[in-house]
């Protein structure tokens, strides 16, 4: 049915921007349901929107991460009614923080780097993002950074078990039909044929 | 799902990452833990700074705020909160602090305390 490659390659332009949008939808909805997420310690989140960052990074490369990871800020915010008040501004910070860590990583360690190894990175860039934002804007006192041996270590955890579940769900899309020209980008392939 | 396939999905530089991340958070733990002790107590009244004392002389110092009179005691060398009209005494349940940088807030009150320690510690620089 497809007969030149330029329907090819505009049938897989239009593949990923579906897909893209898709993966926002998704992000979104875990921003927003974390938002809601009861928890004791306030500011200790555990990111699961940045794991669908991790896939379009894998699948899609640098800029569709950074597509994602701000529309997801920016969408999410307008929903959960924040939107350029504090709490987004945090948000923003540590999502373009997360973004850069994650940016750097990929250009300089290309394939030796793996999604955890990502994760983690882009875990401590939005540690020391909304930290940086914090000690500026919110609390105006070089004091806030005596948090960051405690948010290193969360971001440690959540970036491994956010990292693990990317790993997963790249492994798990690239075996469906609608993405057969694509490449896991990171990591370690496992061979299926 | 194995647990070893999941460690196998962690490439040696992922690994590599996570143990700088485990050092640096250590070693933010330490450069924390490890400040100087103070020297001096500052004190503010709302934004104005009320008076100083060093933190050697044990003293009993009263503040007085919008919501009333908040009690400061200095004595061995720390400084704590013993009493203030705020509602939730948050301020007097921070404990201690001897250590420069060190701060005690009583915000319902307005008062804040400090700790500053010695010539050369500073939290902001400009040129």
């Amino acid at each position: 049915m497809i007969s030149s490659v330029d329907e090819q390659q505009s049938l897989e332009k239009t593949r990923q921007r579906v897909f893209m949008a898709l993966f926002i939808a998704l992000a979104i909805g875990l921003h927003t349901f974390e938002a809601l997420l009861p928890n004791p310690l306030p500011w200790f989140r555990i990111g699961l929107a940045n794991i669908l960052a991790l896939t379009a990074l894998s699948i899609y490369g640098l800029r569709a991460m950074w597509v994602l990871s701000l529309s997801r800020i920016f969408i999410g915010s307008l929903l959960i009614g924040n939107l350029f008040g504090p709490g987004f501004l945090l948000s923003l910070c540590g999502g373009v923080g997360a973004c850069l860590l994650m940016s750097g990583g990929a250009l300089l360690l290309q394939r030796g780097i793996g999604l955890v190894g990502l994760s983690i990175l882009g875990a401590s860039g939005h540690v020391c993002g909304q930290l940086f934002i914090a000690s500026l804007v919110v609390v105006q006192h070089q004091s806030i950074w005596l948090l960051l041996p405690a948010f290193l270590l969360f971001a440690l955890v959540s970036g491994v078990l956010n990292g693990l579940a990317a790993d997963l769900l790249v492994d798990y899309l690239l075996e469906h039909p609608a993405f057969a020209a694509c490449r896991k980008g990171f990591g370690y392939h496992h061979a299926k044929g | 799902m194995a647990l070893n396939s999941l460690w196998a999905r962690i490439t040696k530089i992922d690994r590599l990452l996570m143990l700088l991340l485990i050092m640096l958070a250590v070693a933010s733990l330490w450069l924390s833990l490890g400040r100087a002790v103070g020297r001096s107590v500052l004190i503010y009244e709302g934004e104005t700074l009320a008076f100083t004392a060093p933190l050697s002389q044990d003293r009993h110092i009263e503040l007085q705020g919008p919501l009333g009179v908040t009690q400061v005691e200095i004595s061995a060398g720390k400084l704590r909160i013993i009493s203030s009209p705020c509602q939730r005494k948050i301020c007097i349940g921070m404990g201690e602090i001897h250590r420069s940088g060190d701060l005690l807030a009583c915000v319902p009150n307005r008062v804040v305390v400090r700790i500053e320690g010695e010539e050369g510690d500073y939290d902001l620089l400009s040129r």
